[in-house]
Protein backbone atom coordinates (compact mmCIF):
# COMPACT_ATOMS: atom_id res chain seq x y z
CA UNK A 1 0.00 0.00 0.00
CA UNK A 2 0.96 3.60 -0.64
CA UNK A 3 2.21 5.36 2.48
CA UNK A 4 0.20 7.94 2.32
CA UNK A 5 -2.83 5.73 1.63
CA UNK A 6 -1.47 4.14 4.65
CA UNK A 7 -1.57 6.88 6.68
CA UNK A 8 -5.02 8.36 5.99
CA UNK A 9 -6.25 5.05 6.54
CA UNK A 10 -4.67 4.46 10.08
CA UNK A 11 -6.08 8.57 10.74
CA UNK A 12 -9.46 7.50 9.89
CA UNK A 13 -9.35 4.08 12.03
CA UNK A 14 -7.99 5.78 14.95
CA UNK A 15 -10.47 8.81 14.18
CA UNK A 16 -13.58 6.37 14.30
CA UNK A 17 -11.57 4.77 17.60
CA UNK A 18 -11.77 7.86 19.55
CA UNK A 19 -15.35 8.38 18.59
CA UNK A 20 -16.27 4.73 19.38
CA UNK A 21 -14.86 6.12 22.88
CA UNK A 22 -16.37 8.92 23.40
CA UNK A 23 -19.95 7.68 22.41
CA UNK A 24 -19.70 5.50 24.60
CA UNK A 25 -18.41 7.13 27.29
CA UNK A 26 -21.72 9.48 26.85
CA UNK A 27 -23.91 6.41 26.72
CA UNK A 28 -22.74 5.28 30.36
CA UNK A 29 -22.70 8.70 31.96
CA UNK A 30 -26.19 8.92 33.18
CA UNK A 31 -25.54 5.15 34.33
CA UNK A 32 -22.04 6.03 36.11
CA UNK A 33 -23.56 8.70 37.81
CA UNK A 34 -26.21 6.59 39.13
CA UNK A 35 -23.75 4.04 40.75
CA UNK A 36 -22.18 7.15 42.24
CA UNK A 37 -25.66 7.95 43.57
CA UNK A 38 -25.76 4.44 44.61
CA UNK A 39 -22.62 4.13 46.36
CA UNK A 40 -22.98 7.02 48.40
CA UNK A 41 -26.66 6.01 49.57
CA UNK A 42 -24.78 2.84 50.59
CA UNK A 43 -22.07 4.58 52.56
CA UNK A 44 -24.74 6.73 54.08
CA UNK A 45 -26.86 4.08 55.03
CA UNK A 46 -23.50 1.81 56.37
CA UNK A 47 -22.08 5.05 58.48
CA UNK A 48 -25.42 6.75 59.44
CA UNK A 49 -24.05 6.79 62.63
CA UNK A 50 -21.96 9.29 62.03
CA UNK A 51 -23.88 11.83 60.90
CA UNK A 52 -27.37 10.87 63.04
CA UNK A 53 -29.56 8.56 60.75
CA UNK A 54 -30.49 5.33 61.64
CA UNK A 55 -28.21 2.55 60.96
CA UNK A 56 -26.96 -0.86 61.05
CA UNK A 57 -25.86 -2.24 64.45
CA UNK A 58 -22.37 -0.92 64.97
CA UNK A 59 -20.62 -4.30 64.68
CA UNK A 60 -22.03 -4.12 60.61
CA UNK A 61 -20.23 -0.58 60.19
CA UNK A 62 -17.21 -1.93 61.78
CA UNK A 63 -16.42 -4.67 59.70
CA UNK A 64 -17.26 -3.02 56.37
CA UNK A 65 -15.41 0.12 57.05
CA UNK A 66 -12.16 -1.24 55.73
CA UNK A 67 -13.71 -2.34 52.45
CA UNK A 68 -14.99 1.18 51.99
CA UNK A 69 -12.22 3.40 50.71
CA UNK A 70 -14.05 4.19 47.77
CA UNK A 71 -17.19 4.65 48.91
CA UNK A 72 -15.76 7.32 51.60
CA UNK A 73 -14.28 9.23 49.14
CA UNK A 74 -17.48 9.27 47.17
CA UNK A 75 -19.33 10.46 49.57
CA UNK A 76 -17.14 12.89 50.92
CA UNK A 77 -17.06 14.10 47.03
CA UNK A 78 -20.76 14.63 47.77
CA UNK A 79 -20.64 16.75 50.44
CA UNK A 80 -18.81 19.54 47.66
CA UNK A 81 -21.88 19.49 45.80
CA UNK A 82 -24.34 18.62 48.03
CA UNK A 83 -25.51 22.87 48.24
CA UNK A 84 -26.43 22.66 44.61
CA UNK A 85 -27.69 18.80 44.14
CA UNK A 86 -29.91 20.06 40.38
CA UNK A 87 -26.77 21.36 39.26
CA UNK A 88 -24.59 18.52 39.77
CA UNK A 89 -27.52 16.69 37.98
CA UNK A 90 -27.93 19.54 35.30
CA UNK A 91 -24.10 19.22 34.34
CA UNK A 92 -24.46 15.22 33.64
CA UNK A 93 -27.79 15.19 31.82
CA UNK A 94 -26.03 18.30 29.55
CA UNK A 95 -28.27 20.78 30.30
CA UNK A 96 -27.55 23.71 30.20
CA UNK B 1 -20.39 -34.94 69.09
CA UNK B 2 -21.81 -31.18 69.59
CA UNK B 3 -22.59 -30.42 72.97
CA UNK B 4 -25.51 -29.64 74.43
CA UNK B 5 -26.44 -26.19 74.76
CA UNK B 6 -29.05 -24.87 77.95
CA UNK B 7 -29.88 -21.39 78.74
CA UNK B 8 -31.03 -20.40 81.80
CA UNK B 9 -33.12 -17.35 81.12
CA UNK B 10 -35.88 -15.09 83.25
CA UNK B 11 -36.80 -12.01 84.96
CA UNK B 12 -33.90 -10.74 87.33
CA UNK B 13 -33.83 -12.01 90.55
CA UNK B 14 -35.87 -15.39 90.15
CA UNK B 15 -33.03 -17.78 90.58
CA UNK B 16 -31.37 -18.73 87.18
CA UNK B 17 -28.02 -18.62 88.59
CA UNK B 18 -29.22 -21.04 91.78
CA UNK B 19 -31.18 -23.37 89.20
CA UNK B 20 -28.22 -23.30 86.46
CA UNK B 21 -25.80 -23.79 89.27
CA UNK B 22 -27.87 -27.05 90.51
CA UNK B 23 -28.58 -28.59 87.44
CA UNK B 24 -24.55 -28.38 86.63
CA UNK B 25 -23.76 -30.05 89.83
CA UNK B 26 -26.45 -32.74 89.24
CA UNK B 27 -25.71 -33.28 85.81
CA UNK B 28 -21.91 -33.64 86.53
CA UNK B 29 -22.15 -36.00 89.54
CA UNK B 30 -23.97 -37.97 86.48
CA UNK B 31 -20.74 -38.31 85.36
CA UNK B 32 -21.30 -35.80 82.23
CA UNK B 33 -18.65 -33.20 81.53
CA UNK B 34 -20.25 -29.92 82.11
CA UNK B 35 -19.31 -26.12 81.74
CA UNK B 36 -20.99 -23.77 82.96
CA UNK B 37 -20.86 -20.72 81.86
CA UNK B 38 -21.63 -17.16 83.32
CA UNK B 39 -23.39 -14.74 80.75
CA UNK B 40 -24.65 -12.34 83.29
CA UNK B 41 -22.90 -9.15 84.27
CA UNK B 42 -23.60 -9.83 87.70
CA UNK B 43 -21.85 -12.85 88.04
CA UNK B 44 -23.59 -14.83 90.98
CA UNK B 45 -21.71 -18.20 90.83
CA UNK B 46 -18.86 -16.47 92.40
CA UNK B 47 -20.90 -16.11 95.18
CA UNK B 48 -22.99 -19.38 95.35
CA UNK B 49 -19.59 -21.27 95.08
CA UNK B 50 -17.52 -19.36 97.24
CA UNK B 51 -14.71 -19.28 94.39
CA UNK B 52 -13.54 -16.70 91.90
CA UNK B 53 -14.19 -17.13 88.57
CA UNK B 54 -12.52 -15.58 85.40
CA UNK B 55 -12.15 -15.99 81.69
CA UNK B 56 -10.35 -19.37 82.17
CA UNK B 57 -12.52 -21.88 83.33
CA UNK B 58 -12.33 -23.31 86.97
CA UNK B 59 -12.68 -26.46 88.28
CA UNK B 60 -15.62 -26.65 90.98
CA UNK B 61 -16.02 -30.57 91.10
CA UNK B 62 -14.81 -33.68 89.02
CA UNK B 63 -16.87 -33.04 86.15
CA UNK B 64 -17.86 -29.59 86.35
CA UNK B 65 -16.25 -26.22 85.38
CA UNK B 66 -17.06 -22.92 85.35
CA UNK B 67 -15.97 -19.66 84.05
CA UNK B 68 -17.22 -16.03 83.97
CA UNK B 69 -17.67 -14.10 80.79
CA UNK B 70 -15.42 -10.82 81.16
CA UNK B 71 -17.71 -8.60 78.44
CA UNK B 72 -15.41 -5.06 78.46
CA UNK B 73 -12.35 -8.30 77.57
CA UNK B 74 -14.66 -9.04 74.79
CA UNK B 75 -15.24 -5.39 73.99
CA UNK B 76 -11.49 -4.48 74.28
CA UNK B 77 -10.47 -7.40 72.52
CA UNK B 78 -13.36 -6.81 69.34
CA UNK B 79 -12.49 -2.61 69.41
CA UNK B 80 -8.77 -3.78 69.10
CA UNK B 81 -9.29 -5.85 66.24
CA UNK B 82 -11.16 -3.30 64.40
CA UNK B 83 -8.89 -0.84 64.58
CA UNK B 84 -5.70 -2.70 63.43
CA UNK B 85 -8.59 -3.82 59.97
CA UNK B 86 -9.00 -0.24 59.59
CA UNK B 87 -5.60 0.93 59.86
CA UNK B 88 -4.64 -1.50 57.71
CA UNK B 89 -7.14 -0.31 54.79
CA UNK B 90 -6.44 3.49 55.64
CA UNK B 91 -2.78 5.23 55.55
CA UNK B 92 -4.25 8.59 56.70
CA UNK B 93 -6.29 7.26 59.74
CA UNK B 94 -5.80 10.30 61.70
CA UNK B 95 -7.86 12.41 59.52
CA UNK B 96 -10.37 10.35 60.81
CA UNK B 97 -8.95 10.98 64.88
CA UNK B 98 -9.33 7.09 64.83
CA UNK B 99 -8.15 6.73 68.21
CA UNK B 100 -10.69 9.36 69.51
CA UNK B 101 -13.50 7.51 68.18
CA UNK B 102 -12.57 4.35 69.72
CA UNK B 103 -12.78 5.38 72.83
CA UNK B 104 -15.99 6.41 72.43
CA UNK B 105 -17.05 3.40 70.95
CA UNK B 106 -16.68 1.33 73.77
CA UNK B 107 -19.71 3.05 75.08
CA UNK B 108 -21.87 2.79 72.15
CA UNK B 109 -25.37 1.06 72.49
CA UNK B 110 -25.35 -2.76 71.30
CA UNK B 111 -21.88 -3.24 72.23
CA UNK B 112 -22.42 -5.17 75.35
CA UNK B 113 -24.68 -7.78 73.44
CA UNK B 114 -22.32 -8.21 70.50
CA UNK B 115 -19.58 -9.08 72.55
CA UNK B 116 -21.95 -11.73 74.54
CA UNK B 117 -22.15 -13.26 70.95
CA UNK B 118 -18.45 -13.06 70.30
CA UNK B 119 -17.93 -14.88 73.68
CA UNK B 120 -20.75 -17.11 73.01
CA UNK B 121 -19.24 -17.66 69.53
CA UNK B 122 -16.05 -18.53 71.15
CA UNK B 123 -17.25 -21.11 74.04
CA UNK B 124 -18.79 -23.44 71.46
CA UNK B 125 -15.62 -23.77 69.39
CA UNK B 126 -13.37 -23.98 72.46
CA UNK B 127 -15.14 -26.03 74.40
CA UNK B 128 -16.59 -28.96 71.71
CA UNK B 129 -15.39 -31.26 74.04
CA UNK B 130 -18.12 -30.72 76.99
CA UNK B 131 -21.26 -32.69 76.91
CA UNK B 132 -23.12 -29.78 78.42
CA UNK B 133 -22.67 -26.25 78.20
CA UNK B 134 -25.07 -24.22 80.84
CA UNK B 135 -25.61 -21.12 80.08
CA UNK B 136 -26.50 -18.36 83.00
CA UNK B 137 -28.00 -15.63 81.21
CA UNK B 138 -28.23 -12.00 82.07
CA UNK B 139 -31.83 -10.98 83.06
CA UNK B 140 -34.37 -10.87 80.44
CA UNK B 141 -33.75 -6.80 77.99
CA UNK B 142 -30.20 -8.11 77.95
CA UNK B 143 -30.57 -11.86 76.90
CA UNK B 144 -33.51 -11.10 74.27
CA UNK B 145 -31.24 -8.67 73.01
CA UNK B 146 -28.33 -11.22 72.89
CA UNK B 147 -30.79 -14.07 70.84
CA UNK B 148 -32.33 -11.45 68.53
CA UNK B 149 -29.03 -10.15 67.64
CA UNK B 150 -27.99 -12.57 64.87
CA UNK B 151 -31.67 -12.05 63.22
CA UNK B 152 -31.77 -8.27 63.15
CA UNK B 153 -28.04 -8.31 61.82
CA UNK B 154 -29.11 -10.84 59.05
CA UNK B 155 -31.89 -8.06 58.32
CA UNK B 156 -29.64 -5.43 57.39
CA UNK B 157 -27.18 -7.53 56.16
CA UNK B 158 -29.52 -9.27 53.40
CA UNK B 159 -31.08 -5.40 52.82
CA UNK B 160 -26.83 -4.17 51.91
CA UNK B 161 -26.21 -6.37 50.13
CA UNK B 162 -29.60 -6.63 47.87
CA UNK B 163 -28.37 -2.82 47.57
CA UNK B 164 -24.95 -4.25 46.86
CA UNK B 165 -25.93 -6.23 44.30
CA UNK B 166 -27.76 -3.14 42.27
CA UNK B 167 -24.74 -1.46 42.23
CA UNK B 168 -22.38 -4.70 40.56
CA UNK B 169 -25.13 -5.41 38.29
CA UNK B 170 -24.71 -1.39 37.04
CA UNK B 171 -21.02 -1.41 36.89
CA UNK B 172 -21.24 -4.69 34.78
CA UNK B 173 -23.40 -2.72 32.28
CA UNK B 174 -20.84 0.31 32.36
CA UNK B 175 -17.85 -2.02 31.94
CA UNK B 176 -19.86 -3.95 29.16
CA UNK B 177 -20.52 -0.74 27.03
CA UNK B 178 -17.27 0.69 27.91
CA UNK B 179 -14.98 -1.86 26.93
CA UNK B 180 -16.82 -4.43 25.55
CA UNK B 181 -16.93 -7.05 28.33
CA UNK B 182 -17.68 -7.72 31.72
CA UNK B 183 -14.24 -7.04 33.10
CA UNK B 184 -14.55 -5.44 36.64
CA UNK B 185 -13.12 -5.84 39.63
CA UNK B 186 -14.49 -8.47 42.59
CA UNK B 187 -16.37 -6.16 44.80
CA UNK B 188 -14.70 -6.30 47.86
CA UNK B 189 -18.44 -5.41 49.95
CA UNK B 190 -20.04 -7.39 48.21
CA UNK B 191 -17.48 -10.40 48.67
CA UNK B 192 -17.45 -9.09 52.64
CA UNK B 193 -21.62 -9.26 53.02
CA UNK B 194 -22.01 -12.64 51.42
CA UNK B 195 -19.31 -14.08 54.26
CA UNK B 196 -20.64 -11.90 57.22
CA UNK B 197 -24.35 -13.46 56.28
CA UNK B 198 -22.93 -16.64 56.19
CA UNK B 199 -21.17 -16.37 60.08
CA UNK B 200 -24.49 -14.70 61.31
CA UNK B 201 -26.67 -17.84 59.68
CA UNK B 202 -24.69 -19.76 61.22
CA UNK B 203 -24.69 -18.41 64.60
CA UNK B 204 -28.49 -18.34 64.52
CA UNK B 205 -28.72 -21.75 63.60
CA UNK B 206 -27.44 -22.95 67.27
CA UNK B 207 -29.99 -21.22 68.82
CA UNK B 208 -32.77 -22.77 66.73
CA UNK B 209 -30.93 -26.36 66.77
CA UNK B 210 -31.99 -29.24 68.47
CA UNK B 211 -28.71 -29.41 70.84
CA UNK B 212 -29.66 -25.68 72.45
CA UNK B 213 -32.44 -25.87 74.87
CA UNK B 214 -33.21 -22.71 76.51
CA UNK B 215 -34.95 -23.38 80.11
CA UNK B 216 -37.41 -20.57 81.15
CA UNK B 217 -37.11 -20.13 85.44
CA UNK B 218 -39.92 -18.11 87.17
CA UNK B 219 -40.93 -17.59 90.67
CA UNK B 220 -44.76 -18.07 91.92
CA UNK B 221 -45.70 -14.75 91.48
CA UNK B 222 -47.95 -12.82 88.92
CA UNK B 223 -44.88 -10.34 87.84
CA UNK B 224 -42.69 -12.83 87.10
CA UNK B 225 -45.65 -15.45 85.30
CA UNK B 226 -46.25 -12.20 83.32
CA UNK B 227 -42.74 -11.84 82.43
CA UNK B 228 -42.18 -14.71 81.48
CA UNK B 229 -45.19 -14.93 79.06
CA UNK B 230 -43.83 -12.00 76.81
CA UNK B 231 -40.50 -13.82 76.62
CA UNK B 232 -41.73 -17.01 75.14
CA UNK B 233 -43.33 -14.49 72.65
CA UNK B 234 -40.25 -12.24 71.76
CA UNK B 235 -38.17 -15.77 71.60
CA UNK B 236 -40.71 -17.29 69.52
CA UNK B 237 -41.00 -14.09 67.36
CA UNK B 238 -37.43 -15.17 65.98
CA UNK B 239 -38.45 -18.68 65.66
CA UNK B 240 -36.63 -19.96 69.34
CA UNK B 241 -39.27 -22.26 71.15
CA UNK B 242 -38.74 -22.56 75.40
CA UNK B 243 -37.75 -26.39 76.09
CA UNK B 244 -38.90 -26.63 79.65
CA UNK B 245 -40.09 -24.20 82.83
CA UNK B 246 -38.69 -23.94 86.27
CA UNK B 247 -40.78 -22.58 89.03
CA UNK B 248 -38.06 -21.72 91.21
CA UNK B 249 -38.80 -21.43 95.39
CA UNK B 250 -42.02 -23.00 94.73
CA UNK B 251 -44.08 -24.01 97.93
CA UNK B 252 -45.68 -26.82 96.65
CA UNK B 253 -45.19 -29.49 93.69
CA UNK B 254 -48.42 -28.09 92.18
CA UNK B 255 -47.93 -26.16 88.78
CA UNK B 256 -50.03 -22.55 88.99
CA UNK B 257 -52.74 -22.88 86.11
CA UNK B 258 -51.86 -20.26 84.10
CA UNK B 259 -48.35 -21.42 83.74
CA UNK B 260 -49.68 -24.60 82.76
CA UNK B 261 -52.03 -22.69 80.27
CA UNK B 262 -49.27 -21.14 78.18
CA UNK B 263 -46.29 -23.66 78.58
CA UNK B 264 -48.40 -26.85 77.87
CA UNK B 265 -46.05 -28.18 75.43
CA UNK B 266 -43.28 -27.55 77.61
CA UNK B 267 -41.72 -29.63 80.61
CA UNK B 268 -42.40 -27.83 84.02
CA UNK B 269 -40.23 -28.57 86.93
CA UNK B 270 -41.30 -27.10 90.23
CA UNK B 271 -37.58 -26.47 92.37
CA UNK B 272 -38.35 -26.44 95.97
CA UNK B 273 -37.87 -23.61 98.02
CA UNK B 274 -34.91 -24.21 100.41
CA UNK B 275 -35.14 -22.46 103.80
CA UNK B 276 -31.36 -22.60 103.94
CA UNK B 277 -28.85 -20.20 101.78
CA UNK B 278 -27.91 -22.43 98.53
CA UNK B 279 -24.07 -20.85 98.78
CA UNK B 280 -21.23 -23.65 97.99
CA UNK B 281 -21.01 -26.51 97.00
CA UNK B 282 -21.87 -28.79 100.08
CA UNK B 283 -25.31 -26.81 100.24
CA UNK B 284 -26.09 -27.57 96.53
CA UNK B 285 -25.31 -30.89 96.73
CA UNK B 286 -27.77 -31.44 100.14
CA UNK B 287 -30.61 -29.55 97.65
CA UNK B 288 -30.25 -32.04 95.44
CA UNK B 289 -30.17 -34.94 97.57
CA UNK B 290 -33.04 -33.69 99.27
CA UNK B 291 -35.06 -32.83 96.06
CA UNK B 292 -33.80 -35.54 93.59
CA UNK B 293 -37.16 -36.14 92.31
CA UNK B 294 -36.96 -32.71 90.44
CA UNK B 295 -34.37 -34.08 87.90
CA UNK B 296 -36.44 -37.62 86.88
CA UNK B 297 -37.43 -35.76 83.97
Amino acid sequence: MVPIVKTVKDKIVSAFQVADEVMRSKAVETIEYEVGELDNIFAILVLGAFIGIPSPPIHITMALLPEMENELEIMLEKVSTAHDPLGDLFSVLDID
Amino acid sequence: MKPQLQFFIGKGGVGKSTTSAITSVHLSRNFHNILLVSMDPAHNQRDIFQQDFGEKPQRVANHLVVKEVDVDYWIEKYLKETEKAIKRTYSYESAFNLQNYFNVLQFSPGLEEYALLLAFENIIHTFDDKDIIIFDMAPTALTLRFFSLPFITLIWLEELLKLREKIYAKKEIISEIKIGRKTIQQDKIKAKLEILIQQYEHLGDHFKSDAAKINLVMNNDKLSFSEAFRIKKKLNDIGIDIESVLVNKSNSKAVPDEVRDEFNNQKITPFPFSSKNLIGFKAINDYIDENNEIFLY
